[in-house]
């Protein structure tokens, strides 16, 4: 075992080696192909002036003068920034309890706490409606009992509200996986200076996740403030990924504006990535030295037992609330304006199950291909980022990290414009192409495995390689045999929230679906939504897909789990 | 090291009673037992798996022993956290916290202990200067090298005047020249804090250098504990004898009884065994090389032992030269002072090894 | 199916040239049909079913997409098309795809189909598109909401200003649904530019939200989120068909217009593409509409004899035939400023409407106790101010501004420059409309 390892950049070569340079290439013409060309034929519109083609700014300095979008902007920072408060508030003692402490059923936890993020979309806003909204089960039982509601789902806190519930995972994601890689020695040094409990984790534990947090509420902040769908759902329209959609998708409208916002969600967005890298540049997070065996796990006193477990039912409850509600509502006969539906049936999984098998399979097929292109790239990119000296290598990250910012929308009407024009030997345009949508849901996903990959390779000291490297392994066996497998709970982390949010995406998809067969689940939920009847059944599809991402969360949490424990028995 | 500001706390005794720690079937610790002086410097030595650090980290409390209580000055601590503790412990990997400065690091458990800022200023000064790092406070660890992170985590730990110390193979990182600096500087830092201390090593040298006394571990058992002489002189078993230092290890049989015995070696020569030796069931003879000398083929006089052996090897130490010389089929090593202009042996030439009756032992497993 | 009808039509005696037979024949439709359509699985499932059983060998590939994106899409793909059918109720999409040339005229071959439902043209004069079923708008509220608030019924779009009504009703914003813009259109017309605006803003006062999706609005009223909603009929129909408990009816001005069917510019498939249309057309076809889930007004008035009796039949029932006419090109020809000015007046300055309206309600009630003059100048101050536009019917119509919302070829304002001069105008009457009623407020106590 060698010293800590210096953060002083030990003197390598600017340009780095062929094979890293064909890497970087690669990836880039990747991301040029997939992502700025096909983004970059829509937004044009907001730097050309009206009437003509020629370059102009003055579509920006209508931004700044519209009072609309100057209040949208300050909502959308606000309604962002508060969502990373609550959202740190339901994740840090989820992440907290099931990684440093023994903790029965931890891996039910991880896999609870993740759930919120797969709300299928349209049944999980009306499932959230009937339970948290103005005349949903909680407010009409609290108007019967006591008189009085709570505005859960009103204006911009509603926003807050359910965007916290809904994010809160990404947070608990990536802290849990940075602080199971926080090496024990970091902690027990604390602890016997005499440092315990709250403060121990403030102080020494919190700050060493640092990375694994950051990546997390960057990506909620940047997720809320791109986030169109909750915004509309709950009729708040005065923020600025809905002004931005509203504005594309008005049909006869020819209006830069919507493409304004679009750059201006754009550089947002890469302005919070960066600044997060920002904060963690010039610190040394890498405190895996023993090869990422530091998980200590204690036992808790049965005080400690009681207040933690109660904390976890509480917030489990609060935020697993709207996936109860979908469960009601998928085996409701009628559900209007009462606490609990009129009666129960089990007619919708009967319909789903001979009608959308289709959709699920093709789910599956879709977001388990989206998600390993983007681990593929975000463990590709991290490497080029953290451990080369490649020139422009932040771009690929930066470029990356974007397309969170891109509506999906924007997205795919620049697939159809880029990739319709292509055909194929038979006539068949290359955007009709299931691939199409696979590539559109790897390039959304993408940033959310590349966060998760750069912190847990942020963690891992360079002397873990170097040691290989200096025992004959080259660059690219090293990645494969040592970096990889010690990032393997950062990239599962990765894969697992690339995979389950493809698997529910709606925007980009429903613009590329060219035929019901290759129609992906949220096309399927779109259709059955269109209707009242087709309510009951959008809900029970919407649970079957909860239950199925669920099924392959858990399962990788049992993985990560298994791999932990195998590598942590150090003494 | 120049101490402008000693911290001091009375020394406290260490008591480790019965204590066992099984991981499921895998037994780490079996029945340990030790008494710890107050100020003394002690190590627990032993190959690694032997449970050293285990048992180091159960006094930390980080482990918990099955059974068995540990004593600090007299009172019991198996039931405190080991934040409640008062042991000091520097981590092999020093754990020094990369986002905090070293200031910061050193002041984190006077912090902890809610020492007033003042205070909490001056005896981090007063630590960093114990180790002579005052002037790289505002440092991060990773701009340290090793020997100065090593001085931080000391600094770190005695800053908040521990009880005891505990040293989780502290040297291990550090270069071989480094090494026996810091070595050093740890003993003289121990004795002007009179702290008691526990050193674990696997690395004999270090233990004898720096320890009054030494545990000697094997295998979840404390084989010996003593003086590094007394281990050397007079080992417990044939382990210890092993383990601290060289010896030469002959199997072979006894017979006879009282003051006829004759400890017969594989191979034949027989070996008259003094009257007030301790030959335990199933023991092998052992010397080290020192003790033996090389002579011509001949009778031995003066009461020394010869036995006829044949030079398999032979190494120039500088002060000695050892030769490895075969008695039937085992080999032994032995040293023989050097001497310029005096003959050596020839790799194959027939020699005889004298030996005093009183350096042999005989020691069983 | 097909060759049946036009063996029914040979022995009619009605005009089909042979060679047009041949012709037709000799193209028999075969292969995949895609349909771009906003309708739901309820509709478009037993159509498809009835389709494909009516033409053998066809199959109908239905591609779900609410009515902006299914325009967008078919611009965005027009290169390289292979949509064959756009299938949708607005006939102002359908207008937008016209104006783009993405659409292929043709000419059904029904029979028995009249030229107008109520005072609406049923085709498109120039060929374009058809109408195949009839809807009309109305307001659809949830009974048990309405029990629980203690709501009385509403049977016009005036009852919905009414202080009762404060906060519980819910429309889909013009620009996002091409039904609701028609509803918008509708009030304009049959009451006039500023009378129009002056009740859809009386009514938006008391709105409780805006939806950006057609469905979302009787979504929120077949979960009680919401009492009343404005929508099209057939939600209503559909939902009352699944068993929820809501109510519908038809206000005094409204009309029924019809939902389309239209060709796309170079459909892959054409002879399907017209095979699938005169499937609709035909009285199979539009018996398919009376099914409960569907609940669509048949185009064809002797279909109506196969519904239950107290179906609405749009060609015999007195309520229909007052309904007001529609002008087609007057609505297409101010589209994006009518949806702007909702939008820039109503839709982003939701909250100090409401604020106005509310002390209003305050002051109706204070006046209602006990009269006072000068409260009630003070309170149609405020209202003349609250229904003031910042532009007149004319402008509406004028190129200059139609010019601002194309953004291509002529120079001239931006939207965004018009956008902002309405919503200040908006925001600046409605502060000043909320210190008069306040006034009004104190005046009447």
């Amino acid at each position: 075992m060698t010293a800590i390892p210096t953060s002083v950049p030990r003197p390598r070569r600017i340009a780095g080696t062929p094979g890293q340079i064909a890497l970087a290439l690669a990836i880039a013409a990747f991301l040029l192909m997939f992502l700025v060309l096909p983004v970059a034929t829509v937004i044009y519109v907001a730097f050309t002036e009206k009437g003509t083609s020629t370059f102009t700014l003055v579509n920006f300095y209508d931004f700044v003068r519209t009072e609309l979008f100057m209040r949208s902007l300050w909502n959308s920072f606000y309604v962002s920034a508060m969502s990373v408060v609550w959202a740190s508030v339901f994740a840090l003692p989820l992440a907290y309890l099931t990684t440093r402490f023994v903790f029965r059923g931890a891996a039910i936890v991880q896999t609870l706490g993740f759930l919120p993020l797969i709300m299928p979309p349209f049944v999980g806003a009306v499932a959230m409606q009937l339970f948290f909204g103005r005349n949903g089960s909680v407010n009409l039982l609290l108007d019967d009992w006591f008189g009085f509601k709570i505005d859960f789902m009103e204006g911009l806190n509603g926003v807050i509200f359910v965007q916290s519930v809904h994010y809160f995972p990404f947070i608990l994601i990536n802290l849990s996986a940075a602080l199971r890689n926080v090496d024990r020695a970091m902690e027990e040094a604390a602890q016997n200076l005499g440092s315990s409990g709250f403060r121990l984790f403030r102080r020494i534990v919190f700050p060493l996740a640092m990375p694994g947090y950051l990546a997390g509420a960057s990506l909620v902040f940047v997720k809320v403030f791109d986030d169109l769908a909750t915004p509309l759902l709950l009729n708040v329209k005065d923020m600025l990924a809905p002004q931005a959609y509203l504005r594309v998708t008005s049909i006869g409208i020819a209006d830069p504006m919507g493409y304004v916002i679009s750059v201006v969600l754009i550089i947002a967005s890469v302005l919070a990535m960066w600044l997060s890298a920002r904060a963690l540049k010039g610190r040394d997070y890498a405190t895996t030295q023993r090869g990422g065996g530091g998980l200590a796990k204690r036992v808790m006193t049965p005080m400690e037992a009681v207040f933690g477990y109660g904390i976890v039912i509480l917030i489990l409850a609060l935020v697993l609330a709207p996936h109860l509600g979908l469960l009601l509502l998928s085996f409701a006969t009628i559900w209007s304006f009462s606490p609990l539906p009129d009666a129960f049936t089990t007619a919708h999984y009967a319909r789903v199950f001979g009608e959308s098998s289709i959709y699920i399979k093709n789910t599956l097929i879709y977001a388990s291909i989206a998600g390993g292109i983007d681990v593929v790239l975000g463990v590709a990119i991290a490497y080029l980022v953290l451990r080369t000296r490649l020139i422009g290598r932040e771009w690929l990250d930066w470029m990356a990290s974007a397309a969170l910012a891109i509506p999906g929308v924007v997205l795919g009407i620049g697939y159809l414009r880029t990739f319709y024009g292509i055909t194929l030997p038979d006539g068949t345009p290359l955007a009709a192409l299931w691939i199409t949508i696979v590539m559109a849901l790897a390039i959304r996903r993408l940033p959310y495995a590349l966060r998760a990959c750069y912190a847990a390779l942020q963690q891992i000291s360079v002397s873990l390689e170097e040691a290989a490297e200096n025992l004959g392994a080259t660059k690219a066996r090293t990645v494969r045999r040592i970096v990889v497998p010690l990032m393997a709970g950062g990239i599962l982390a990765g894969f697992v929230t690339s995979f389950s949010t493809a698997a529910v995406e709606l925007s980009a998809t429903l613009m590329l679906v060219q035929s019901n067969s290759d129609a992906p689940l949220a096309y399927g939920l779109y259709v059955f939504m269109q209707s009242a009847a087709g309510r009951g059944p959008g809900a029970a599809l919407g649970v079957v897909a909860v239950i199925l991402v669920a099924a392959c969360t858990f399962l990788s949490h049992l993985i990560i789990e298994r791999s932990q424990k195998a590598k942590g028995m150090g003494h | 090291m120049n101490a402008t500001v000693s911290l001091t706390t009375p020394a406290v005794a260490v008591d480790i009673e019965g204590v066992n720690l099984s991981y499921g079937t895998n037994h780490v610790l079996k029945n340990v037992s030790l008494a710890i002086e107050p100020g003394e410097f002690f190590a627990f030595l032993g190959p690694s798996g032997c449970g050293k650090t285990t048992l180091l980290r159960l006094i930390a409390g980080f482990n918990h022993a099955d059974t068995g209580e540990v004593r600090i000055g007299g009172k019991p601590i198996t039931d405190l956290p080991p934040w409640k503790r008062d042991v000091g412990m520097v981590f092999q990997s020093y754990a020094l916290w990369p986002h905090m400065t070293v200031r910061r690091n050193v002041a984190f458990g006077l912090e902890e202990r809610g020492v007033k800022r003042a205070e909490v200023e001056r005896r981090v000064e007063a630590a960093l200067g114990l180790v002579g790092l005052a002037h790289l406070a505002e440092r991060r660890p990773s701009q340290l090298s090793g020997g100065q992170q090593q001085r931080v985590a000391v600094a770190r730990t005695v800053a908040v005047e521990p009880k005891v110390l505990l040293l989780d193979e502290p040297l291990s990182n550090l270069d071989a020249k480094m090494r026996v600096q810091v070595r050093r500087e740890l003993r003289d830092l121990q004795q002007r804090l009179g702290l008691t201390t526990i050193f674990v090593t696997h690395d004999q040298e270090e233990a004898n250098t720096i320890c009054d006394r030494i545990a000697v571990m094997n295998d979840g058992i404390v084989q010996q504990v003593g003086t590094p002489m007394e281990l050397y002189e007079r080992p417990a078993n044939l382990f210890v004898a092993g383990f601290l230092g060289t010896a030469n290890i002959l199997g072979g049989k006894l017979s006879g009884n009282g003051g006829t015995r004759v400890f017969e070696i594989e191979g034949g020569t027989r070996v008259p065994v003094p009257a007030d030796a301790q030959v335990p069931e199933g023991a092998k003879l052992v010397f080290r090389p020192q003790h033996a000398s090389l002579g011509d083929a001949g009778p031995a006089g003066d009461g020394m032992l010869a036995l006829p052996c044949t030079v398999a090897n032979r190494e120039f130490l500088g002060a000695s030269v050892r030769y490895g010389v075969r008695i039937g089929t085992t080999e032994v090593a032995v040293d023989v002072p050097f001497q310029s202009g005096s003959g050596l042996f020839e790799v194959g030439s027939g020699a005889t090894l004298r030996l005093s009756p009183r350096s042999l032992l005989w020691l069983a497993a | 199916m097909l060759n049946r009808r036009l063996a029914l039509a040979a022995t009619l005696g009605l005009s089909l040239s042979a060679s047009f037979t041949a012709i037709a024949l000799a193209q028999a439709p075969a292969g995949k049909v895609t349909v771009v359509t906003s309708f739901s699985k309820d509709v478009t499932d037993p159509i498809k079913k009835a389709f494909e059983k009516a033409v053998p060998g066809v199959t109908l590939e239905v591609q779900n997409r609410n009515t902006n994106a299914g325009v967008k899409y078919v611009e965005e793909t027009k290169a390289n098309n292979q949509v064959d059918l756009f299938w949708a109720s607005a006939p102002d999409a359908f207008e937008v795809l016209k104006g783009k040339k993405l659409l292929t005229a043709y000419k059904p071959k029904a029979t028995g189909i009249p030229e107008k439902i109520g005072s609406y043209p049923i085709n498109d004069p120039a060929g374009f598109y058809f109408g195949f079923a009839a809807s009309g708008y109305g307001i659809m509220w949830n009974d048990r909401y309405a029990k629980a608030n203690k709501l009385p019924e509403p049977k016009d779009w005036q009852d919905l200003a009414k202080p009762v009504f404060y906060d519980h009703v819910s429309i889909a914003a013009p620009s996002r649904s091409g039904t609701t813009h028609l509803t918008i259109e509708t009030i304009l017309q049959g009451e006039g530019w500023d009378k129009g605006w002056r009740t859809i803003k009386e009514m938006a006062g008391n709105f409780r939200s805006i939806n950006e999706r057609s469905f979302g609005v009787p979504e929120q009223v077949n979960s009680g989120q919401v009492g009343v909603g404005i929508v099209i009929d057939f939600f209503a129909f559909s939902a009352q068909a699944s068993g929820f408990p809501v109510k519908f009816v038809y206000p005094s001005v409204t009309t029924v217009v019809p939902a389309n069917v239209g060709i796309i510019a170079n459909p892959p498939n054409k002879a399907a593409a017209e095979a699938f249309i005169e499937f609709l057309l035909s009285p199979t076809g539009q018996e398919v509409l009376l099914e409960p889930g569907i609940r669509r007004l048949p185009v064809n008035p002797a279909v109506y004899a196969k519904a239950g009796a107290d179906y609405p039949n749009p060609f015999t029932d007195p309520r229909f035939q007052k309904m007001i006419g529609f002008d087609v090109d007057k609505s297409e020809g101010r589209t994006a400023v009518v949806d702007t000015l909702f939008d820039q007046m109503i839709s982003f300055q939701l909250g100090g409407l409401k604020g106005v309206t509310k002390v209003l309600h305050e002051v109706d009630a204070a006046l209602a106790k006990k009269p006072n003059d000068k409260a009630k100048a003070l309170a149609d101050e405020a209202r003349v101010l609250i229904a003031a536009m910042p532009v007149s019917e004319a402008q509406a119509a004028s190129p200059e501004l139609r010019g601002a919302f194309t953004g291509g070829k002529e120079k001239g304002a931006r939207q965004a420059e018009v956008e902002a001069q309405w919503a200040s105008f908006a925001r600046d009457n409605y502060a000043k409309a909320k210190a008069r009623a306040e006034e009004a407020l104190k005046a009447a106590k």
